[in-house]
């Protein structure tokens, strides 16, 4: 057994401190992925609940670099310290409560601080109350706690906040101020540069009339952005110039005027408050470059906006695809990642802004799906080849590995540009797969505007087998004239389709090959109408389905009177019948076995659950068809929209499957959120070592060149007896002279910086050579 | 990074006949030349028959009426008429070389005259063939090097071989029991042809023994109208009624095969051929059949197959293929005549000029300045340079062509968007607009954005488009929706009334069409049940 299909957006990933690794939350686990390829090379196992956030340990001197050292922290109450390098678990601090967000101040702070004594390291932690989660009467639940790492427990008697809900927390880069959101306010303290356990914090509010979505700290001066759900991004100037100032003027401060104080409202303190509104809807990422002259935001409409911050200029990064959540930058100042809605996170050189490659997980299910549920389907599995075929929010389907984990390609369906905000109008309903893969239909359907311009398209998709990219073979607008269709499906081992629609008729769909075989022509047609007296074919029955080879046909039907049906097909009689609620049918291929997914809420029909119909538990129940008691049954999270197929347990002939006689079909479970879990549905332990998944673990070998080698490429190699020693695998500078001088010239680093990198990396490399 | 897709129209259907075989295109390259057409059409009597002359350049000769009408062949401008006859002419004849055109007229004369007149000679008969008792439809020189003798046929049902030098009918031939309306001489012997008549019969006769009577006799079953021997001269092919038959002649007259592809009366056949290349088989020999359906078929009899139709608006009477396959020319009962020319090889024409004057036109190089950066070109230079074999090709990235509608749609100004594509002419970009803003959800507010000259623009493309079936799903909702919208602006414009006016007799004609359709369905379905049933 095995799970994947992870969200990889669930929290901010974090870079490691050569920029060659990303740290991306995982569910349950840490995956780091090499930002030179996009794969994934490794995994941190061990918390028992989601991962919530991962931060890496700076490096405070250039020769540390290569330490890999991150704090995890997650639902389960535990703060875990690793070395990402080996993968190895070094401490676990557990808290007890749940943990929404962290942040730990001193790693930010400690490269200023000269003196070798090491101080007691503190973390701020957003947790939440799970003695009053019970009590439905008492709102706040979340609070801020302090924590002392070093001594691996909380800092008793101090807490720093109590907010209605656990929210993150957001640092700032210079490490001295860490602030949330709530609603319509922003909370902010100053952490002193020696923490100490029992320390008075300042804190200071900031109001707005909107609730606040993101905020940002600027990384020199006082300076916050913070962006609301009406788009608007609110900068404030000189922030805690009164509370804050212990003594010691900030410089390049605004000239300070008691009674002016453009923008700011009555009790808030900061010098001006200005107001930019590009965005259309909520703001969901703010973050000033390093330098502090730009401002980066994003939101729903997928597009990337730096603001320069002095004059408020904008320059845009349109088209991302689909709504983004979180944009971090890494040490090596050319890269950094955006983190979107769709699963998947995009590295950008950074001062052109160009997306140089992306990981991508399983697509995850549009959230406003269940608006149309009538239309929509979910997955659809490919038997053979252990793929999933996942329709996708931007009019794509999105083809996934269960066994590698891992996205294989995407088509576009429908060539139309896609708007993150807009509603869905246009929506791929329906994906089928023939059963060998080579052909793939498609439905979209375009919603009409007040009864005008609906349209039905039924696509038929040919799979080139050289490239496995699938290519449009033929397109049949309004198939059943106006009426929409209800569900396609493919014949086994023939090229042969039918669709049956709400109007009352089914077609049967060929290739044009299969009546003329010497047609050139590789297009779909239709081969015959039927119907059944004239009736729509949508009854309540939801899903069909022959038992393997047997004579015996399951049938579940939804509504008001859900039943589970099994029907002998010999003697056209019902043998069994439950009052279950059945969301999805997998019969096997091989014997009279079938499971069904049916959802607890329905299946217990207590009644009380009511309104968690997103994250309903259910069970996987797998029947013989003679014999109506379930021989195995599991019990899983989130069934509702969840599908079940039975896939082929070595569909490129593993030599490491040992005995195929048994173990020949595996059950993946696919749940509503789009995680997915393949095991043995006959539970014999020792088939378990057979069915691990896939690792392929590439290595970080893809070095890239830098300094004279990148311009002029590798020198000759010297043979003298003095170099004898090998070169051991340094470092490598993060700046290469390629990627320097890439961009606009204003946004260079100046030249004196460009030098003195170029000579350290080269006296770097001396210094190992006299090692 | 998603990459930005224009807006397009719906994919339509594309006919799977649509691309056309070379043979096909063959035959569509003999292009009609406008002048020609418009002279011929003024008159009115039918082309009663075509023929070209043996040798180069191919004059055409045509009789029409009273007239035998000369093309010259580089040409084909109507020269002259060249003969005037006291009754309807017909069959026209070039002898062997050319030099004598002989055809016949309705009285039952026989007219030998010269195929170049001269103005001395011109209208002037050189010799004159009396004997047939009623009107002479059959005139031919033999074929091969016979300059002397001709036969003709005549509507008295005798064919007669006439002596031309001496104006003396040799001998009669009896046999025929109808009109004598065809015959061919055959292309390999000066003393075989062949005659077709009204009696459904075609006889051979051989001059040699003509005593004997006929050599052989055919049964067409239907009145002959055409005769043709195929080049190799064994094989004859026949047109009457509304089919063509194809007889093998050395192997005792057996019937090959019988081409059923015409719905009315076969009028005429001629041999065309068809020029492919250079090669083995680079000319093919065809039969071209024409018929009073309009039609002209292309048949191969090596493979017994119609390789190309072509339809044209007129019965047809008569067909011509010169020998140097540049021109197909066929007469109709109307009077027009199509005259189709390919466009000859610019090689050969070159040779040719060449030939005419003799010497070969020294053609100066242009002098290659050296460019120089005052030039613009010079800034441009290097970039027609084709790659080398081991060169490293570099894309360019290809740029995504936006319409003006794309691009505002891209700024989210639809109605602007709107406009433009109704600017723009094409009905099926202004669909796909459309479609688009319906599914941004837009497509109504830009409806009652217009304002009074956009509006107008609006009821236009309504006007001409909701009706056709391809848009009527989507415009016809609209339209309906527009007038309910905008009724109030509508009402106050004049412009619009008439918009509306128009449109409304649109729609009333369209509701006539479809009621129309319906009976015609009523009128079918049951027959196709009963079809159905069998």
């Amino acid at each position: 057994m095995f799970t994947g299909g992870k969200s990889f957006v669930s929290s901010p990933p974090a870079f490691s401190n050569d920029a060659k690794r990303l740290l991306v939350c995982t569910g349950n686990t840490v995956s780091i992925f090499s930002t030179s390829t996009g794969l994934q090379t490794g995994e941190l196992e061990g918390h028992g609940a989601k991962v919530t956030s991962v931060i890496v340990v700076p490096a405070s001197t250039p020769a540390s670099k290569v330490l890999c050292y991150c704090w995890t922290s997650s639902l389960d109450g535990n703060i875990k310290y690793w070395d990402f390098a080996a993968p190895e678990l070094m401490k676990t601090i557990d808290i007890r409560f749940p943990i929404h967000s962290m942040v730990i101040p001193s790693l930010l702070s400690q490269t200023t601080e000269s003196s070798g004594k090491i101080h007691d390291v503190f973390a701020y932690v957003s947790t939440e109350d799970v003695k009053l989660k019970a009590d439905k009467t008492i709102s706040v639940r979340g609070q801020i706690q302090k924590c002392n790492l070093t001594k691996s427990r909380l800092v008793g008697g101090l807490e720093l906040a109590k907010i209605e809900r656990p929210g993150s927390i957001i640092i700032s880069p210079s490490g001295n101020q860490i602030g949330v959101y709530e609603k319509c306010k922003l909370l902010i303290w100053e952490i002193p540069a020696k923490d100490l356990d029992q320390h008075c914090f300042k804190k200071i509010r900031l109001h707005h009339t909107k609730s606040f979505t993101a905020m940002a700290f600027h990384p020199t001066e006082r300076i916050l952005a913070a962006g609301d759900v009406t788009g608007r991004i609110l900068v404030w100037r000189g922030v805690g110039r009164k509370t804050f100032s212990n003594g010691k003027l900030i410089n390049g401060g605004l000239n300070e005027d008691e009674d002016d104080s453009p923008g700011v409202r009555s009790g808030d303190d900061a010098d001006s408050c200005t107001t930019w509104h590009w965005h259309s809807s909520q703001v969901n990422v703010l973050f000033f470059s390093s330098d502090g002259a730009y401002l980066y935001s994003g939101g729903r409409e997928g597009v990337l906006v730096v603001w320069q911050l002095d004059t408020g200029k904008k320059k845009f990064l349109p088209r991302i695809g689909s709504p983004l959540l979180y944009y971090i930058n890494s040490p090596d100042p050319t890269l950094s990642s955006i983190s979107c809605t769709d699963n998947r996170i995009q590295l950008l050189r950074m001062p052109s802004m160009e997306i140089v490659r992306s990981i991508s997980g399983i697509k995850l299910p549009s959230s406003r799906a269940e608006m149309y549920d009538a239309y929509g389907s979910g997955v659809v599995f490919n038997h053979t080849a252990g793929l999933i075929a996942v329709p996708t929010e931007n009019y794509r389907v999105q083809f996934y590995s269960l066994f590698d984990d891992r996205e294989v390609s995407e088509v576009q369906i429908c060539e139309r540009n896609h708007h993150p905000s807009d509603d869905i109008t246009v929506k791929v309903n329906l994906v089928a797969l023939s059963q060998d893969g080579s052909t793939m239909s498609t439905v979209e359907t375009r919603l009409p505007e007040e009864g005008i311009g609906g349209l039905v398209s039924l696509k038929f998709w040919a799979c080139d087998s050289q490239s496995k990219q699938f290519s449009l073979s033929t397109i049949i607008y309004e198939p059943h004239r106006e009426a929409a269709i209800s569900s396609i499906a493919f014949r086994p081992a023939s090229h042969m389709v039918v669709s049956s629609s709400h109007g009352g008729d089914f077609k049967v769909w060929v290739r044009r090959q299969e009546i003329h075989p010497k047609d050139q022509n590789t297009g779909w047609t239709c081969h015959a109408v039927g119907s059944y007296k004239k009736k729509p074919l949508t009854a309540p029955i939801t899903t069909l389905s022959f038992v393997g080879k047997s004579s015996y046909l399951v049938s579940a039907s939804r509504g008001a009177d859900p039943l589970l049906t099994m029907w002998s097909m010999s003697k056209l009689c019902t043998i069994w019948s439950y009052r279950l609620h059945a969301e999805a049918i997998a019969s096997s291929m091989l014997n009279s076995t079938f499971a069904v997914l049916a959802p607890s809420k329905l299946l217990k029909s207590t009644g009380s659950t009511a309104g968690t119909s997103q994250g309903a538990e259910g069970a996987i129940l797998l029947f013989n068809a003679e014999n109506p008691v379930p021989f195995a049954t599991w019990s899983v999270s989130k069934a509702q929209g969840g599908r079940l197929s039975f896939i082929q347990s070595s569909p490129f002939s593993d030599n490491d499957v040992a005995d195929t006689t048994t173990a020949g079909e595996l059950l993946a479970y696919v749940s509503g959120c789009h995680e997915y879990v393949v095991l043995s549905p006959h539970g014999d332990q020792d088939s378990k070592l057979s069915i691990s998944r896939r690792r392929n673990s590439s290595s970080l070998d893809e070095t890239e060149r830098f300094g004279y080698a990148s311009i002029y490429g590798e020198l000759p190699e010297f043979t003298m007896e003095i170099d004898q020693t090998p070169f051991e695998s340094m470092p490598q500078s993060e700046k290469t002279w390629k990627t320097i001088f890439s961009g606009p010239s204003h946004s260079l680093p100046p030249l004196p910086k460009l030098c003195s990198d170029f000579l350290e990396s080269l006296l770097e490399r001396r210094s190992t050579v006299v090692e | 990074m998603a990459e930005s897709f224009p807006v397009k129209p719906k994919l339509k259907p594309t006919a799977s006949k649509n691309t056309l075989s070379p043979e096909s295109k063959y035959w569509k390259s003999f292009k009609v030349l406008k002048e020609i057409d418009a002279v011929s059409k003024s008159s009115v009597f039918a082309i009663t028959s075509l023929s070209f002359s043996p040798v180069a350049p191919h004059d055409l000769a045509a009789t029409q009426c009273t007239n035998v009408i000369r093309f010259p062949g580089k040409t084909l401008i109507p020269k002259s008429k060249i003969a005037s006859f006291p009754d309807t002419s017909a069959s026209a004849s070039f002898r062997c070389d050319g030099q004598l055109l002989a055809a016949g007229d309705l009285r039952g004369g026989v007219h030998v005259f010269e195929a170049k007149p001269t103005s001395l000679s011109k209208l002037k008969d050189l010799r004159r063939l009396k004997g047939h008792a009623a009107a002479a439809r059959l005139v031919r020189y033999p074929r091969a090097s016979d300059k002397f003798h001709l036969f003709s046929g005549g509507d008295d049902s005798v064919v007669k071989y006439w002596d031309i030098a001496e104006e003396k009918c040799l001998f009669s031939l009896f046999g025929h029991k109808d009109y004598v309306r065809c015959g061919d001489a055959s292309p390999v012997s000066d003393e075989m042809f062949v005659s077709g008549s009204y009696d459904h019969k075609i006889k051979l006769w051989d001059v040699r023994v003509s005593s004997v009577g006929s050599v052989m006799e055919l049964n067409h079953e239907k009145p002959v109208e055409s005769v043709i021997y195929l080049p190799s001269g064994g094989l004859i092919a026949t047109a009457g009624g509304n089919f063509v038959k194809i007889w093998d002649v050395i192997g005792g007259g057996r019937l090959l095969y019988s081409m059923e592809s015409h719905n009315k009366t076969v009028t005429a056949l001629c041999m065309g051929k068809v020029v492919r290349g250079n090669g083995d088989d680079a000319e093919q020999n065809r039969i071209l059949s024409v018929s009073l359906d309009g039609y002209m078929k292309v048949f191969d009899y090596s493979k017994f197959k119609i390789t190309h139709s072509m339809k044209f608006p007129e019965p047809l009477m008569s067909v011509a293929f010169s020998p140097d396959c540049s021109t197909r020319v066929i007469g109709t009962a109307k009077g027009t005549m199509y005259i189709g020319r390919r466009k000859a090889k610019v090689g050969t024409e070159k040779n040719s000029l060449g030939d005419q004057f003799g010497f070969g036109a020294v053609v100066d190089e242009p002098q290659r300045k050296v460019l120089r950066p005052s030039h613009f070109r010079y800034f441009h230079r290097g970039q027609n340079q084709k790659p080398l074999e081991g060169d490293y090709l570099i894309k360019r990235q290809k740029k995504v062509k936006l319409a003006v509608y794309d691009k505002l749609l891209n700024k989210f100004r639809h109605k602007e968007a709107l406009v433009a594509a109704l600017n723009g002419k094409n009905p099926s970009n202004v669909v796909a607009v459309m479609e688009e803003l319906v599914a941004r959800k837009k497509l109504l507010k830009c409806v009652s954005n217009l304002d009074g000259v956009e509006l107008g623009l609006l009821m236009g493309f309504l006007q001409k488009c909701s009706t056709m079936p391809r848009y009527a799903g989507l415009l016809t909702k609209l339209a309906k929706k527009v007038v309910e919208m905008r009724a109030d602006d509508i009402r106050s414009s004049v412009e619009q009334r008439n918009h509306i006016r128009n449109l409304k007799r649109d729609v009333e004609e369209e509701l006539r069409v479809q009621q129309s359709l319906l009976e015609v369905q009523g009128i079918i379905s049951p027959m196709l049940r009963i079809a159905g049933k069998r």
